[in-house]
């Protein structure tokens, strides 16, 4: 099989399109396989994905490996990394480059260590170096970023942080020969006993405005005009770290390393000092705005618009005046 | 040997810890510009004003170790750790934590962050060991953010793996146990069912660990880790899977503009106006 640079998406909805995130991950493929004068293979794994799969060969995929099955939807951590071992082999691949998602963790380097490869994590940016890759990668929560090089015989499998590629154009009727893998049974080793809730409602990692709190609003309560502002302004709200540990906000509105990673168009940080574990999930918003009594918090170094105020004056007039934008 | 002894059928639990500098004090040095990368091109020039801690996921991963005791469940919990001479440190605050006993793996030829030969070391040690039923760690370390080992742990032992816990409980007996692990997810949490042999990581949803008395620290000032050499389990030095060749520290350049106003509601209409003009606020 001559080489492809493969894309492997996991937990397709099914029936599902591709995400954001495994379209950019696909940019990112394509670039690298020009520069190794090779196509990208695109291996989808999930709950029905068809769909998906013509989307792929739209967006310049010339390799399609499908695993379509009802209990592949969720991540199943076990099977996913047979297939997809499977699928390097299947694609030739050398270099194996996985969108963004909750998965990553458990897939990337379970596949490398299968595989006889290594695997990085969080890439904000993967180049040809030579005959090679190289992956760069957030450290100490974002303070720095690390150039690794890779030492294993095997592929190197490389977990892409959010935006490192455009999104290919999609070429309607464009298509690629498509292999169907084999799909193993359940090793039943790990099994779900109480599934997650199903929250089919919009997801903080897709808001175009996020409002996020920290400690800043001195109180628990006080949580309830971050909810205002980001519901009168059309957004979702979230938290530092801080606050969720505190217990005033949950765990799913947590913004930053060990939380959920946001790409707004606008980033409202409210009584949040902007250490660098929580830049590290926010600092890709198109517009940072923070509201901070200490004019030496580090997050005015990383915000575009600052108002050095306390968060409980500033926010009420904040509400009032998106309601009367909004009325 | 150790003088603990949890034999006849407990539960062998090893958990997997490492020193790291302190991110704490790496940030702060970042915030006021001062952060410099050393002479060798990929490593931190602190001056040495940065201590170097255990990795705080660790030590909510001996905490967990520590519940599953507290829960009635017999055990012997081993702290191991892979590192140069000094990061052995951190495993006396294991011990005095109430982990058993630790060992310590020699490795001053290991390459920069490089999380698989860490895992292909710890996977040596384990097997020797034997009969480990469960294998906890940090769901990632705060120094590279890889989070690599727990993976390939369970891939080189053949282990169950469960990434993201918030708690991990021991169900059964001697006859069948399982454990019973509580997952963070982005949707909340999940509980799964995991058989033995299993690697657990721990995330920081479980809380903050428990506090050695400073009887405790005394007695495990005391207590030598065993100690092993990286040749023991890896013939070649250096990388086995990555290795850091570069550090970068971001010139973080301040842009923002701040917006005055005799009051924080003036203020707040100038911020408004300014997003609306740019068209970021939509509508």
């Amino acid at each position: 099989m001559a080489e492809h640079v493969l894309v492997l998406v996991t937990a397709v909805e099914p029936g599902g399109p591709l995400r954001d995130a495994d379209g950019e991950a696909l940019g990112a493929a394509q670039s690298l396989a020009r520069e190794r004068g090779c196509e990208v293979a695109c291996a989808l794994i999930g709950g029905g994905v068809a769909p998906a799969a013509t989307e792929a060969a739209e967006r310049g995929a010339g390799l399609i490996l499908t695993a379509g099955a009802p209990g592949l939807a969720a991540f199943d951590g076990g099977r996913c990394v047979t297939i997809a071992a499977e699928a390097v082999g299947r694609a030739g691949a050398r270099v194996v480059l996985i969108p963004r998602g909750p998965d990553v963790l458990e897939l990337a380097p379970r596949l490398a260590a299968r595989l006889d490869g290594a695997s990085v994590v969080g890439a904000t940016e993967v180049r040809a170096a030579g005959d090679d890759v190289v992956a760069v990668a957030a450290v100490f929560g974002g303070a720095a970023r690390a150039e690794y090089a890779f030492r294993a015989p095997g592929p190197r499998v490389i977990g892409l942080a959010p935006a490192v590629a455009e999104v290919p154009e999609r070429r309607p009727g464009r298509a690629a020969p498509t292999v169907a893998l084999a799909i193993p049974e359940a090793d039943g080793r790990v099994t779900t006993i109480e599934a997650a809730p199903d929250v089919s409602g919009p997801r903080l990692e897709d808001a175009k405005l996020v409002v996020a709190g920290g400690r800043g609003l001195q109180d628990g309560e006080n949580f309830a005009l971050i909810r205002e502002l980001a519901q009168a302004l059309g957004g979702m709200p979230g938290a530092s770290r801080a606050i969720v540990d505190d217990g005033w906000a949950s765990f799913e509105q947590q913004v930053g390393l060990t939380g959920k990673i946001v790409t707004p168009d606008v980033y409202f940080a409210v009584g949040i000092s902007g250490a660098s574990q929580h830049m590290a999930g926010c600092a890709n918003a198109r517009c940072i705005v923070a509201v901070n009594t200490d004019p030496e918090a580090p997050i005015f170094t990383f915000a575009d618009y600052g108002i050095v105020d306390d968060a409980l004056d500033v926010l009420p007039a904040l509400v009032r005046l998106a309601r009367e934008r909004g009325a | 040997m150790p003088a603990v002894d949890a034999s006849g059928g407990g539960l062998r639990i090893v958990v997997c810890a490492k020193q790291v500098l302190d991110p704490d004090g790496v940030n702060s040095f970042a915030f006021w510009g001062r952060l410099k990368v050393g002479g060798d091109g990929r490593s931190f020039d602190t001056g040495g004003m940065v201590p170097r801690i255990i990795n705080a996921y660790d030590e909510q991963a001996v905490e967990a170790a520590l519940r599953i005791r507290d829960a009635g469940v017999a055990c012997r919990i081993t702290v191991v750790t892979v590192g140069d001479e000094a990061a052995g440190a951190i495993l006396k605050r294991c011990v005095a934590m109430g982990a058993d006993d630790a060992v310590q793996i020699v490795d001053d030829a290991a390459g920069l962050g490089d999380g698989f030969r860490t895992a292909r070391l710890l996977a040596g040690l384990i097997a020797e060991l034997g009969d480990v039923d469960l294998v906890l760690c940090g769901r990632q370390g705060s120094d590279y953010d890889q989070g690599t080992v727990p993976a390939v742990l369970a891939e080189r032992l053949g282990a169950a793996l469960v990434t993201m816990s918030a708690g991990v409980a021991v169900e059964g007996d001697d006859e069948g146990r399982a454990l019973r692990v509580v997952r963070v997810t982005p949707r909340g949490e999940e509980v799964v069912r995991a058989a033995l042999p299993a690697v657990v990581s721990i995330s920081n949803e479980i809380g903050t660990p428990r506090y050695p008395s400073s009887r405790r620290m005394m007695q495990a000032r005391r207590q030598r880790p065993e100690r092993r050499e990286a040749s023991d389990y890896e013939s070649a030095p250096g990388a086995v899977g990555v290795e850091v060749t570069r550090l970068i520290v971001p010139d973080v350049q301040g842009h923002c503009r701040i917006i005055e106003g005799g009051s924080a509601a003036e203020k707040a209409e100038r911020l408004m106006r300014r997003l609306d003009d740019r068209g970021l606020l939509g509508g």
